[in-house]
């Protein structure tokens, strides 16, 4: 071979090289980039978000002193007191009340979904952006209107009673009922929206062959619209119920002392009674209910998404 | 029964299944008035010239006018504001940077990054917030604006990644290619070709944590000072202890601040002619 | 035998040089030891089905793959270890990676913004190349409002106006359909010997890369298998592969002895005497359809009796199925010239004759 290029000397060997070993490698650099990217956000969740998960963890297991400021410790009395009766109606409530929101959310959502999917036309996007936006407005605001809307002598109680459908006694606010109602109302959207989209995905095909086979709107519905969005339902259901397990302000805008839930024992226990510690505690068994709920979410899709590939 | 159903059917009977849902739409039409008849109300009643939460007695502008001589009030404002744009700035700095790099890093710490991204997705607010308050104190760092700041910015990151993610994924590396063989370094493509693609989608999902920064309560709650405290927990402090109607006109210039963030955060990918901006329904 | 460069009368300094490179992918070769040299001014094609490297090779001159091993050398020069933008290399992808958020003209020129060309300069240069590739009118449009040629001229245009040593070409034309295609074909080829730069062109077309090349590199498993003129890869193909992938050919399989191959069950085939085969020996015999007569046999022909099995009438041509023996099939061509008659066609079942040029077949060792 009679070429001669610069980098090469006369004595080095021509033709096999392991060059891996010998020079940086045009991508290395392009490596470094995408790490220099990832390390600063990575970094700041860490500290902020991963490292202080972890002090609550920690804290949930410490006293507090004569000023009533946390310490550390190996203490289990904030994990027992947990069980105490009081602590443990209220996480009770909450998930009951949290369950009870979902399924008065899915109840809603089905209809409104459907209708806003299949029968809306062109209004179909305008529809959607109409329930999406407020979602976006202000939840304290949403809520006081709310609470004002569904109050003792409010419009709502006003045409119960003019209807005949409620006497002067029936209240909505300072009961279950009305604390279940404010979380609709806060959460409601975000089961709207996955079932809207699984509605959107579905085959419309599916529910005029459903007429053919079981005749009724309504068992076509049951037979053959709920089970074809499934996943849209269970997706929605985590999207509610997560945010609604952790809810205080409906308890405290809708009801009264006798419906508080978790998120009101928290609230309480950091900024009213000062004990960190225990508050700390109350706040890993609310993540750890939660986490349970992602577990159990998690696992079924796979199962699902196992059943539909085999 | 297959019989049945191979069996061609009268016409009235397909035309009996597009037939229009009637419970449905009833449902449908209950829903979006009760949907708005508390936002309605708000509106209705900012507007009332007396102090009546539930009569409304006459138009006035009085709360509104109450509401910018209310110096405490303004204050409040200002330190909304002023820490809806930090964290929105950081959040959309660390949060496009993250999604470019979770995309293309294929090590260790791009999967380490994926993971703790979807942890505050699936984080009740109010565990955030006690994280961060202990946080805070456990460091010794006095409350103020500045850790309302850091605290929403820590929220934020994920929504940004999140939505910004499947953006750069959905990208042509190719067009990258085509940079750098044009003779652009790695970052010069990044720069030049790469992020104003990605401009609508950082457009867009700016204007959505700067709305949901905004009218955040919980997480400033729980990490803002005593003086001044953001708008929200204003607005909180005085729904729990005795309603001023000054509320009300607060409460309705933020749902007209949000509606026409939220409207600003849709359209923009329109403006920009072009697909790949902010999809709330199918783009999380 | 394809592991050293195969190249006429190659110029002291080639414009491409690949030595010995390989590609490793989790442990699978894409490219394996291959050694290539593409002269000056040369439109060299990278041939083969998907999956056989030569996207992959592409990629190694133009600076986006790092070969595991081996160099890869530009007018001399060892650019291994240098990143796409120091290379005097420009690539047409096969997306086109156009910048959508740039007009054509800056699309054009934003290789020449990065190099620091003066802006008149720029504007010059830029407003020729819309020229040449005939995008007059549509220099301030968005890419997005192109058609698919136009848009693929916008990526021939960006690449072209830097000048480059060589041009990388990633199957330029595979987004578009046929007629478009078969202009851009002869076009392309008419701006590159215009601007008389370097082309490497891939493609999986052999119709594409025998129109337009000077020479094609027929690539399969990671390497050469065979590297030549259109012609010599066509008409003398070196492998079973580059027979069978170079448009249809038949494959029939005998045993050679004296200059003559004994079909399996069926007739023996005279194919004249073949030195690097040794006799006994199982052989693959491989002659295209156009080379096999069927009537007005030329004197001293070998003819071979077969049945016509099947009639393919396609318009300029008809295709026969002819069964020498049983289970052994090959195909014939014909021209529908304005001599041939609809009447003179062959019928299924019909005993007919077969000639042909011993030199046509080509005769392959297992």
């Amino acid at each position: 071979m009679a070429l001669r290029t610069p980098v090469r000397t006369e004595d080095e060997p021509v033709g096999r090289t392991t060059r891996r070993d010998r020079r940086p490698r045009p991508s290395a650099a392009g490596a470094r980039l995408w790490t220099w990217l990832t390390l600063p956000g990575t970094v700041w969740m860490s500290v902020f978000f991963i490292a202080s998960l972890l002090l609550v963890a920690a804290i949930s297991f410490g006293t507090t002193d004569q000023l009533g400021d946390p310490r550390f410790g190996t203490d289990l009395g904030n994990l027992k007191a947990l069980a105490d009766p009081a602590y443990r109606d209220v996480m009770v409530r909450s998930l009951g009340y949290a369950l009870l929101t979902s399924v008065i959310c899915l109840l809603i959502a089905y209809p409104v979904a459907y209708a806003v999917a299949l029968h809306a036309g062109r209004l179909k996007n305008a529809l959607i952006a109409a329930i999406v936006v407020p979602f976006f407005a202000n939840y304290l605001v949403r809520m006081y209107g709310w609470s004002v809307l569904l109050s003792d002598d409010g419009p709502v109680l006003r045409v119960l009673r003019a209807l005949g459908l409620a006497d002067a006694h029936t209240k909505i606010l300072n009961t279950g009922f009305g604390v279940i109602a404010g979380l609709v109302y806060g959460f409601v959207v975000f089961m709207i929206i996955p079932l809207y989209a699984a509605m959107e995905r579905m085959d419309t095909s599916l529910i005029e062959a459903g007429r053919d086979l079981y005749g009724g709107p309504l068992r076509t519905f049951l037979y053959v619209t709920v089970p074809a969005t499934r996943q849209g339902a269970a997706a929605g259901v985590v999207l509610v119920f997560l945010p609604a397990m952790g809810d205080f302000v409906s308890a405290q805008f809708m009801g009264g002392p006798n419906q508080i839930m978790i998120g009101n024992l928290i609230q309480d226990k950091f900024f009213e009674g000062q004990d960190w510690p225990l508050g700390s505690a109350l706040t890993m068994a609310l993540m750890a209910v939660l986490l349970l709920a992602m577990f159990g979410y998690l696992r079924r899709t796979r199962k699902d998404e196992a059943e539909a590939t085999r | 029964m297959s019989a049945t159903a191979t069996t061609p059917r009268p016409r009235r009977r397909r035309r009996g299944s597009r037939r229009r849902p009637v419970f449905a739409i009833a449902t449908t039409v209950v829903f979006f008035v009760l949907l708005y008849l508390p936002i309605a109300m708000v509106v209705l009643f900012s507007f009332n010239s007396q102090k009546s939460l539930t009569v409304f007695k006459g138009f006035s502008l009085r709360w509104y006018e109450a509401f910018f001589h209310d110096s405490v009030l303004l204050g409040s404002l200002g330190m909304s504001l002023e820490v809806s744009l930090v964290a929105m700035l950081g959040s959309v700095v660390l949060g496009v940077a993250l999604a470019l790099g979770l995309v293309r890093h294929k090590g260790r710490l791009g999967s380490y990054a994926g993971l703790i991204m979807m942890v505050p997705l699936i984080t009740p607010e109010i565990v955030t917030g006690v994280a961060s308050l202990l946080l805070f104190k456990g460091l010794g760092i006095t409350l103020n604006s500045g850790t309302v700041m850091i605290a929403e910015i820590t929220f934020s990151i994920s929504y940004v990644t999140v939505i910004l993610r499947s953006r750069v994924a959905a990208l042509n590396p190719e067009v990258e290619e085509a940079a750098m063989d044009l003779g652009a370094t790695r970052w010069q493509a990044l720069r030049l070709v790469t992020l104003p693609a990605l401009l609508p989608a950082i457009l867009a999902s700016a204007v959505l944590i700067f709305a949901l920064v905004f009218d955040d309560f919980v997480l400033a709650y729980f990490t803002t000072g005593v003086d001044p405290q953001p708008l929200a927990v204003r607005i909180y402090s005085a729904i729990r202890f005795g309603v001023e109607p000054t509320i009300n006109a607060v409460g309705t210039m933020m749902l007209a601040g949000s509606i026409t963030l939220i409207g600003l955060a849709l359209a923009i990918p329109r403006l920009f002619g072009r697909r790949g901006g902010l999809d709330l329904i199918s783009g999380e | 035998m394809t592991q050293t460069p195969v190249v006429p009368d190659a110029p002291a300094v080639p414009a491409v040089r690949l030595e010995h490179i390989s590609k490793e992918f989790n442990g699978s070769h894409a490219v394996r030891d291959l050694c290539l040299d593409i002269a000056p001014g040369e439109f060299f094609s990278l041939l083969g089905p998907s999956g056989c490297g030569k996207t992959t090779t592409l990629r190694m001159i133009g600076g986006f793959a790092d070969p595991t091993d081996g160099a890869v050398l530009l007018s001399g020069e060892d650019v291994t270890a240098l990143p796409p933008n120091k290379r005097n290399v420009n690539t047409v992808f096969q997306s086109y990676a156009l910048f959508d958020h740039l007009s054509v003209a800056d699309n054009i020129g934003f290789g020449l913004r990065r190099k620091g060309v003066p802006k008149a300069e720029i504007r010059e240069r830029v407003g020729a190349m819309v020229d040449l590739v005939q995008l007059g009118g549509m220099a301030e449009r968005k890419p997005r409002t192109l058609s698919g040629g136009q848009r693929q001229r916008v990526a021939l245009a960006r690449a072209l106006v830097n000048r480059p040593a060589v041009l990388l070409l990633d199957e330029p034309l595979a987004a578009l359909d046929l007629k478009l295609r078969r202009q851009m074909q002869v076009e392309l080829k008419q701006i590159q010997r215009e601007v008389g730069i370097t082309f490497v062109f891939v493609t999986h077309d052999q119709d594409e890369a025998l129109t337009m090349s000077d020479r094609v590199a027929v690539m399969n498993g990671g390497r050469v298998e065979q590297c030549g003129t259109p012609e010599d890869v066509y008409e003398r193909p070196e492998s079973r592969f580059v027979a069978a992938f170079m448009g249809t050919s038949n494959l029939v399989s005998g045993v050679y002895r004296d200059g003559a191959v004994q079909l399996d069950g069926g007739p023996s085939l005279p194919v004249g005497t073949r030195p690097g085969i040794a006799d006994g020996s199982t052989v693959d015999v491989s002659i295209r359809p156009e080379k096999i007569w069927l009537s007005d046999f030329e004197p001293g022909m070998p003819v071979v009796g077969g049945v016509i099995r099947e009639t393919v009438y396609s318009g300029p041509t008809t295709t026969y199925l002819i069964e020498l023996a049983p289970g052994v099939t090959v195909a014939a061509l014909e021209q529908n010239t304005a001599r041939a008659r609809m009447e003179d066609r062959w019928e299924g079942g019909e005993r007919v004759e077969i000639g042909y040029d011993p030199e046509h077949c080509l005769v392959l060792g297992r």
